[in-house]
């Protein structure tokens, strides 16, 4: 179970269930994909000073499509068009069959079936393996997908400026004000949760081996630094395989050791050349690994020292363990402020052609139990279901002590920061940074 | 209708075929890297010439001029090209020699041996050898055994024993020789195949050593196998991104494969990623056309003409 945000490496998981075709292919499909969709903006809210009012606020980074980038402190609310209103209440569910996009390995087939059943339809899943690929395929209008599971803020103002998704009508879905945390059920990206609700939640820390890495890295002042010291596990350590993940770790050491608040979507060049450097010295530090699978490398002690994702330490403790090695030799540190969280979303394709049933799977998925069973029976990454913490998961035996700070909580959710949509030439900024980094 | 109008016709699918899937696709890329990105980053192809923005392959040669990133993986790429296709060379041609002249009645058990791993897909068998390569895996425990550990760390090209999986530039490399090699067998065996042996008896009756025989008379008639092979591996090596994903993933083995593959799949610099696999394909090309003027000679060598 790799990322639910960009899955760009191959992995072994994938390839052994025969999903390696498409990624051999040649970039050329992906150039051809979903060229001039340019549409008017459709944002509400946040409107730029024009004129000589203009000259008295710093102006801020404006998204794709014009449309304004949401942040923590600049909430969006997606506007409802007349061409594209939600359904009605009180309308019968469709027979479907229901469409889903999904990321690969990302929901458990047993729920699906459990779905399946409980609506008497037939359920087809699709998969992409990098939110990019998703959303050109999604714009080329090929094909009408009912639900969209796996995407996160980071897509969402593409998403709304190419017009993709229809709008929710909350009657259907009463399960999101009854279990989700309360911080999403009204997230700054989609004010009001007009076109998604919250899937997973996961964040950003330090996965290692506790029995062949000597250092405590949870009870380190700046456990980041590990990494730039790092020389005895040369070979062995790794960062994930993701510009935004990548590239805001050493802004976040930066800042710890600063005492200031950094900012993780930063378009200042000089932050993010600064990162660039900082990581490129872990090549002679430790020949770092740029990949994304970690849950496979650390069980495997391929790898003993990783940036990784909350989610995959869990996939990791559930399933990859090799025989003979108990998953408590796993450790996950997470940071409780100024590090990253993200969470992905579900979402209704507008030209779904079963609104209704898309709509029942969404509560259906919003659904304590559901919920539950998904992540632990299979996707290892958190609900943000209020029912659900790590006590109780380490009390039935489900995760061992070590990994508690895997199992992400709403006050370190809070305190964290998502990594967002850039700006058009923030972006540039990043990708150029990275391309450098990963040339070597 | 004549033999001639049923060639003709036959050759239509194929020639549609490439039409379609390889010039069509040629010329979209290339319109890519001569268009732009709209403001949700997309590229906006200009089929154009007249239109057509050079302002992304300018960067790209700038980058390059400059010794940034794009020369440093190009140089790579061609070093990593360069070693492994000597190294097939050099590990293939005694194989493919010996199944041509030496193998006998085992001929086609040989050339079966030779086959065999296209059975497996490409990717299961690096996959199979990250297991192999594991500090705890049988490969590293044999390499150990028999020394080449050691001088591989002695010459610097291991950076600690049993690091095989480290990030090493030649694990890269032996993962190209093995994954590539059979496709330079085969051709190399069609050509040595081919030779008559008279001309080599004649060389050898003339007075030449073996040695000598070979270098004058085999060597010289094998060489349009030799290209044809070359062609055959240097040109997937080059776009290569997977291998060096797989065996390595550290940043110091990226060829250019990579970052085509990171600036196309994901990210808002498509356009680059355009211009980076036009370029590449010119690369491609222009060793295309030497290999074809290459071989047309040698025929017309061979044809005595």
């Amino acid at each position: 179970m790799a990322h639910p945000r960009d899955r760009s490496g191959l992995t072994r998981g994938q390839l052994l269930k025969g999903a390696a075709g498409s990624a051999l292919g040649l970039g050329a499909a992906g150039i051809l994909a979903g060229c001039e969709n340019t549409t008017e903006p459709i944002g509400a809210g946040v409107g730029q000073p024009t004129g000589e009012a203009s000259k008295l606020v710093v102006p801020k980074p404006v998204g794709p499509g014009g449309l304004p980038l949401p942040r923590p402190d600049n909430a969006v609310t997606w506007a409802i068009t007349a061409d594209n209103p939600p359904i009605r209440d009180g309308r019968p569910t469709e027979r479907g069959p229901l469409n889903i996009y999904n990321y690969a390995d990302y929901i458990d087939p047993v729920t699906i079936k459990k779905f399946s059943r409980q609506f008497g339809t037939s359920v087809a899943v699709a998969t992409y393996n990098s939110a990019d690929e998703a959303i050109a395929k999604l714009a080329s209008g090929a094909v009408g997908f009912d639900v969209i599971i796996g995407l996160t803020g980071s897509n969402i103002v593409d998403l709304i400026a190419q017009r993709l998704l229809q709008p929710l009508n909350h009657s259907y879905l009463p399960n999101l004000v009854k279990n989700i945390w309360p911080e999403l059920q009204d997230p700054f990206y989609d004010r009001g949760s007009r076109y998604t609700v919250p899937y997973t939640v996961w964040m950003d820390g330090i996965g290692w081996r506790n029995d062949l890495v000597r250092e405590d890295i949870a009870a380190m002042d700046d456990p980041w630094d590990v990494f730039w010291h790092s020389q005895a596990y040369r070979g062995r350590v790794g960062i994930l395989d993701d510009k935004q993940d990548a590239l805001s770790m050493p802004m976040q050491r930066d800042a710890l050791r600063a005492g200031v608040t950094p900012d993780l979507n930063t378009e200042d060049p000089a932050l993010i050349d600064k990162a660039e450097r900082e990581l490129a010295e872990l090549n002679a530090i430790c020949n770092v690994k740029v990949e994304v699978t970690d849950y496979q490398t650390l069980p495997e002690a391929k790898t003993v020292l990783h940036h990784s994702w909350s989610g995959d330490l869990l996939s990791a403790a559930f399933y990859y363990m090799p025989k003979g090695v108990k998953p408590d030799v796993l450790s996950f540190w997470g940071p409780s402020a100024n590090g990253v969280v993200q969470n992905d979303f579900l979402c209704i394709g507008r030209a779904s052609k079963s609104p209704v049933l898309a709509h029942r799977f969404l509560d259906f998925m919003l659904d304590e139990q559901n919920a539950y069973a998904n992540f632990v029976d299979f996707t290892g990454y958190t609900p943000p279901q209020v029912a659900i913490d790590a006590d109780a998961l380490i009390r039935r035996g489900l995760i061992p002590k070590t990994l508690t700070q895997a199992v992400v909580r709403p006050d370190q959710f809070a305190a964290n920061q998502e990594l967002l949509q850039l700006s058009v030439e923030g972006e540039r900024l990043w990708d150029d940074a990275w391309s450098k980094f990963k040339a070597g | 209708m004549s033999s001639r109008w049923t060639w003709r016709i036959l050759t239509l699918p194929g020639a549609a075929w490439l039409g379609v899937f390889f010039l069509v696709a040629l010329y979209a890329v290339i319109a890519v890297a001569f268009g732009n990105q709209d403001t949700l980053s997309q590229p906006v192809p200009f089929w154009n010439p007249l239109d057509w923005n050079v302002g992304y392959l300018l960067d790209v040669l700038r980058n390059i001029w400059h010794g940034q990133q794009f020369l440093t993986v190009t140089i790579r790429t061609i070093v990593f090209v360069a070693i492994s296709l000597a190294l097939s060379l050099l590990i293939g041609y005694p194989v493919a020699y010996f199944a041509a002249r030496h193998a006998g009645r085992w001929k086609g058990l040989v050339l079966l041996a030779l086959i065999v791993p296209f059975w497996i897909n490409y990717l299961m068998r690096m996959l199979a050898w990250i297991n192999l390569l594991s500090p705890n895996g049988w490969g590293t425990k044999i390499l150990h055994d028999v020394g080449i550990e050691q001088l591989f760390v002695w010459l610097g090209l291991l950076s600690a024993p049993g690091g095989w999986l480290d990030g090493q530039s030649s694990t890269v490399i032996f993962a190209f020789v093995y994954g590539y090699i059979p496709y330079l067998i085969l051709p190399l065996f069609a050509a040595l195949d081919r030779i008559d042996q008279r001309q080599i008896e004649a060389a050898r009756d003339l007075g030449a050593s073996p040695l000598s025989a070979f270098l004058r008379v085999t060597l010289p008639l094998s060489t349009p196998g030799i290209l044809a092979g070359s062609v055959l591996i240097a040109l997937p090596m080059f776009g290569d991104y997977y291998t060096p994903d797989l065996v390595s993933a550290s940043t110091r083995t990226t060829t250019i494969g990579n970052q085509i593959d990171e600036f196309t799949r994901q990210g808002s610099e498509k356009v680059t990623g355009a211009v980076l696999t036009m370029l590449l394909a010119i690369v491609l090309l222009a060793l295309m056309f030497y290999y074809v003027r290459t071989t047309r000679r040698a025929q017309a060598v061979y044809a005595g003409r």
